[in-house]
């Protein structure tokens, strides 16, 4: 569980672009939260509780305890979020009321331990391809990762997600065939002589796609030129 | 460069706003952002590449989030205005700030920090170094 227990949010009155940048500058950001048969409320929250619980063993999946001032509290998670692209605060955040009773559908981590026999001895490249495995259970048997050993894995031997260490409680969504994670033998780099791509100066063009009326158009190119040239006569004669 | 076009010449185009798409790692753990607008060329891209793996030598792999897809073209010299277009003479890929560049795997962060110290010598815009939450410890198990 996450250490983040509790966090208290006010209701929103004002909505749109300039309210939401107004909320933002004072320090706090919108956010919904919606779900468990409930109406759907917008809230003010403060975003450095919510980055806490992002941050925490759980990540994503922590449940905890909403409190709108004025509303009684409820349990909730976070669903989604927005990120600002270049500093990467937060934007908004997506929360989902959570009842003990009703199964989720969450994305659970998947975190590896050791180094490949494949890196280590073989030379080859260590490759993560599956970061997180999705799993329907309940709230309170959301795992907070599936950690996998990927010691004895050498090279072309992969690990998949029928091989991830599952409870019995929790019934795993994503296809079992899927890898997870795999060691690849390194490619040989080819070697680029920059000096030739200069000396050729401009890149060869590449193929433009043409439509299928290409000899329609070809033809109304060539009248013009017809046109000119019965001009050119008319013209000679004139003079 | 893309091996077909429909159009061989672009007008210039403008970039406003952020990068809202691909700016997040979605391969490696550690990546290189872009923080200001601008064009990066095709050489730029892969001197910046050669950089990088000539750097990691053997292990870790590496991925290009960008791809020089516009043409850009160039009067000759002592030319005259007018005469329509100038013809392509290299091709850039438009990055918006926030723009993941390249992303890395299977090296140790001090190794992906140098490497894309070393590519951001190559490029003509500022960038920031970028590390997946909890890459270290994933990083130093492999």
């Amino acid at each position: 569980m996450s250490s983040v227990q509790n966090i208290e949010a006010d209701p929103r009155e004002d909505f749109g672009k300039n309210a939401a940048r107004r909320m933002r500058r004072e320090g706090r950001i919108p956010a919904v939260v919606y779900g468990g048969g409930g109406p759907s409320i917008p809230v003010a929250v403060d975003p450095k509780k919510i980055q806490a619980v992002l941050h925490s063993e759980s990540g994503q999946n922590a449940i905890f305890t909403l409190d709108v001032r004025g509303k009684a509290p409820a349990r909730v998670m976070i669903r989604d979020w927005q990120v600002e692209p270049v500093h990467g605060g937060l934007l908004h955040v997506d929360l989902v009321r959570i009842s003990r009773d009703a199964k989720l559908k969450v994305k659970v981590p998947i975190q590896v331990v050791g180094e490949p026999v494949g890196v280590k001895v073989q030379g080859g490249v260590f490759e993560f391809v599956l970061r997180e495995a999705e799993v329907e259970c309940l709230p309170d048997d959301i795992p907070e990762h599936f950690t996998i050993d990927v010691t004895e894995l050498t090279i072309g031997r992969n690990l998949r997600v029928s091989d991830l260490p599952v409870s019995e409680k929790v019934k795993v969504l994503t296809d079992a065939n899927r890898v997870v994670a795999h060691v690849v033998a390194l490619k040989a780099e080819e070697e680029v002589k920059p000096e030739v791509v200069a000396v050729e100066g401009a890149p060869a063009e590449p193929e433009v796609i043409r439509k299928g009326k290409a000899e329609a158009e070809e033809g109304e190119e060539e009248a013009p030129e017809g046109k000119k040239e019965a001009k050119e006569g008319k013209k000679e004669k004139e003079g | 460069m893309p091996s077909k076009v429909k159009y061989r010449k672009q007008q210039r185009g403008r970039m406003r706003g952020k990068a809202w798409r691909g700016s997040d790692l979605s391969f490696g753990d550690y990546g290189l952002k872009v923080l200001e607008p601008g064009w990066i060329t095709d050489r730029q891209i892969e001197a910046s590449r050669v950089a990088i793996m000539r750097f990691i030598k053997r292990g870790g792999k590496l991925w290009i989030r960008i791809f020089p897809d516009k043409p850009v073209t160039k009067k000759p010299a002592e030319t005259r205005m007018g005469k329509g277009k100038g013809a392509p003479e290299f091709w850039v890929a438009v990055v918006k700030p926030g723009r993941i560049l390249f992303e890395m795997e299977g090296v140790t962060e001090q190794e992906a920090r140098e490497a894309m110290r070393l590519a951001s010598h190559k490029l003509a815009l500022p960038t920031q170094f970028v590390a997946r939450p909890g890459a270290v410890a994933a990083a130093g198990g492999h």
